[in-house]
């Protein structure tokens, strides 16, 4: 294999990709700062984007990351320790480079008028690099500096339409609720060292029993870090930015920070919760994180659900529905147990992916509708499908597929979840609890995701409209992801096999 | 004569309690801005104590890095604040309500 001549530091290939994009946009705009030639500089952006999507997905069917007793290229540990690239780093990368390469396309036709082009698109590359990293980082150190990386810019695009005072306050309330939860973050991972005297995950765990004398402040520090968590995943107690920011924010950016930035809080709390705080020794610590993740997993799918079932404007709606969807993803945090959990923490990560592609669906056919211009709400999309029929076919693939009808993606993970968290229950009867709340609130979600379905297809336009255009970057984003969404049924089988084998890897 | 390290760690949890109060109740946005800044110093403080009392550097040089990650934020804050200033004319972080909480 030609990966293995290769120095170490190609391991990291798909954020280094994403970061050199940034820079020769950056490169550009300051050899000529005004210019608004978006096909060069969204082609840039897509070029790069893809191609780094392309080398995570080229690694992982190439063996990088998988260990060499399973014949793979083993794992590649980078810095001592402080970056990581195995299964569930190139999984999230790939996650990554699929919604940034979405978006950045969709973003074309969106941002038509916008006078700063290099900016926003190298603002979204350098963003994309810092979920990269996340997803690789193995030490509270990278995991801070990535985050961060990944926050700054995301503040500066949710603002970025400067004169829209929607924007603006939702890039406020962004902002200060991402600098609150940074801060306690911070403060939590100042503890944890207290407590163990390291930073790097593996080191935390090796050095647990050292902090017997303080597993008080383990306990705070560890508290802490779960809102640091909660806070980029958008679940409960840190939610309340996410309407307000995805309704403000120009919607691909929602799309962006909904799909990508999630799925990269995500990664970091898997890996932090199983390498760092192994639940075993913890357990003896007498700091069992399960039950908070259990408590938060039911509370943010039900908080997110119902109030997704009681908007009138859709980009809140799904903006509550990310929310809820959080909810799903943390079942397999909370379905981990002493001697097993792979199969709910790989049905967590399988849903992230999919959620990847349908999410990031449904909120550019919210981009493709404030591009008509047509209204926010419900009533305002009545009867778009007689316009608009390929487009409203794709939205109802998205809305069935975020509701877990069985033909399409959404379905299968969901059902993941289901089985996971029925088997981690025979350890810890809670899951039973958490799996009733997964049906009951798909059950819900239904309604409100097909009332967006009806108001296509079903009801008459309140007003006569003229003929709608066909942006072609739009248009293609949204049928590629309606078509990976359902591409993902006959392929869901390898994709399964990597997200549970990734999970297992970082489990045992 | 070396100073314990809990009056450290309460040093720090004092200051951390005082951003907190001030994040929770300042309107203006850059009193809310030096709030946070309080915060990611208590943050530092215990870094440097626990980086002293265990004897290794780790702690100290993410000090280092937080420090200016703070700035990098502060910059970006910044510029949130001045667009706010110029759509809302007032830097009160209640007076853009035009999306319900």
């Amino acid at each position: 294999m030609a990966v293995l001549e290769m120095p170490e530091l190609t391991a990291l290939a798909p954020p280094m990709i994403l970061a050199l994009t940034a820079l020769v946009l950056f490169t550009y705009d300051s050899i000529n700062p005004r210019s608004t030639n978006r096909p060069v500089i969204a082609g840039v952006a897509t070029v790069g984007s893809l191609a780094s999507l392309g080398v995570a997905v080229w690694f992982i069917l190439s063996g990088v990351g998988t260990p060499l007793e399973e014949g793979g290229n083993g794992v590649f540990d980078l810095f001592e320790g402080q970056l990581i690239v195995d299964q569930m780093a190139l999984f999230f990368m790939i996650i990554v480079g699929v919604v940034t390469a979405l978006v950045s396309i969709a973003s074309y036709d969106y941002l038509r008028d916008h006078t700063y082009q290099a900016e926003y698109y190298s603002l979204i590359l350098l963003a994309a690099t810092g979920m990269s990293t996340m997803a690789s980082a193995n030490s509270l150190v990278t995991i801070f500096i990535a985050l961060e990386l990944a926050s700054l810019p995301s503040f500066a695009l949710v603002a970025i339409l400067k004169s829209n005072r929607g924007s603006v306050e939702a890039g406020l309330k962004y902002f200060l609720i991402g600098a609150m939860s940074s801060a306690i973050f911070v403060y939590g991972i100042s503890l944890v060292y207290g407590a163990t005297g390291h930073m790097q995950l593996d080191a935390i765990a090796n050095n647990l029993d050292a902090a017997e004398e303080m597993n008080g402040l383990l306990g705070i520090g560890v508290l802490m870090l779960i809102g640091g968590f909660a806070y980029k995943t958008a679940s409960v107690p840190f939610h309340f930015w996410a309407p307000e920011a995805y309704e403000g924010a120009p919607a691909p950016i929602s799309a962006f920070l909904s799909s990508a930035s999630k799925a990269a809080g995500f990664v970091i709390a898997f890996r932090v919760f199983t390498t760092a705080f192994p639940l075993d020794a913890m357990q003896t610590l007498g700091v069992d994180w399960s039950i908070a993740f259990i408590v938060l997993a039911i509370v943010t799918m039900t908080v997110g659900n119902f109030a997704a079932a009681t908007q009138d404007n859709v980009k809140r709606m799904l903006a509550y529905s990310s929310v809820g969807h959080a909810g799903y993803a943390l079942i397999g945090l909370a379905g981990l147990t002493v001697d097993g959990g792979e199969l709910v923490l790989g049905a967590a990560m399988m849903h992230l992916l999919v959620y990847g592609f349908m999410n990031t669906g449904a909120f550019l056919f919210v981009a493709l509708a404030e591009y008509w211009g047509v209204g926010r709400t419900f009533e305002d999309y009545n009867g778009l499908s007689k316009q608009a029929p390929v487009a409203c076919v794709a939205l109802a693939v998205f809305m069935f597929s975020l509701a877990g009808i069985p033909p399409f993606g959404g379905f299968w993970s969901k059902y993941f979840l289901f089985t996971g968290a029925l088997e981690a229950a025979s350890t810890n009867v809670w899951l039973l609890v958490v799996a009733a709340a997964l049906v009951i609130n798909s059950a819900l979600s239904l309604y409100y995701y097909s009332r967006l379905v009806k108001a296509v297809w079903i009801e008459d336009a309140v007003l006569e409209r003229e003929s709608l255009s066909q942006p072609t970057g739009l248009y293609a984003a949204i049928v590629v992801a309606a078509v990976m969404t359902v591409l993902i049924l006959p392929g869901f089988g390898p994709v399964a096999d990597a997200a549970i084998n990734a999970a297992g890897a970082i489990v045992a | 004569m070396t100073v314990e390290i809990h009056y450290y760690v309460l040093l720090s949890a004092a200051l951390f309690c005082i951003g907190l109060f001030g994040v929770l109740t300042r309107r203006n946005a850059l009193m809310f801005l030096m709030s946070v800044e309080i915060m990611l110093n208590a943050a530092n403080i215990n870094l440097i104590a626990f980086a002293f009392y265990h004897g290794n550097l780790s702690g100290q040089v993410f000090a280092l890095f937080t420090m200016a990650l703070a700035a990098a934020e502060v910059a970006v804050g910044l510029g949130i604040i001045l667009v706010l200033y110029r759509n809302f004319r007032d830097v009160d972080v209640t007076v853009p309500s035009a999306m319900r909480w």
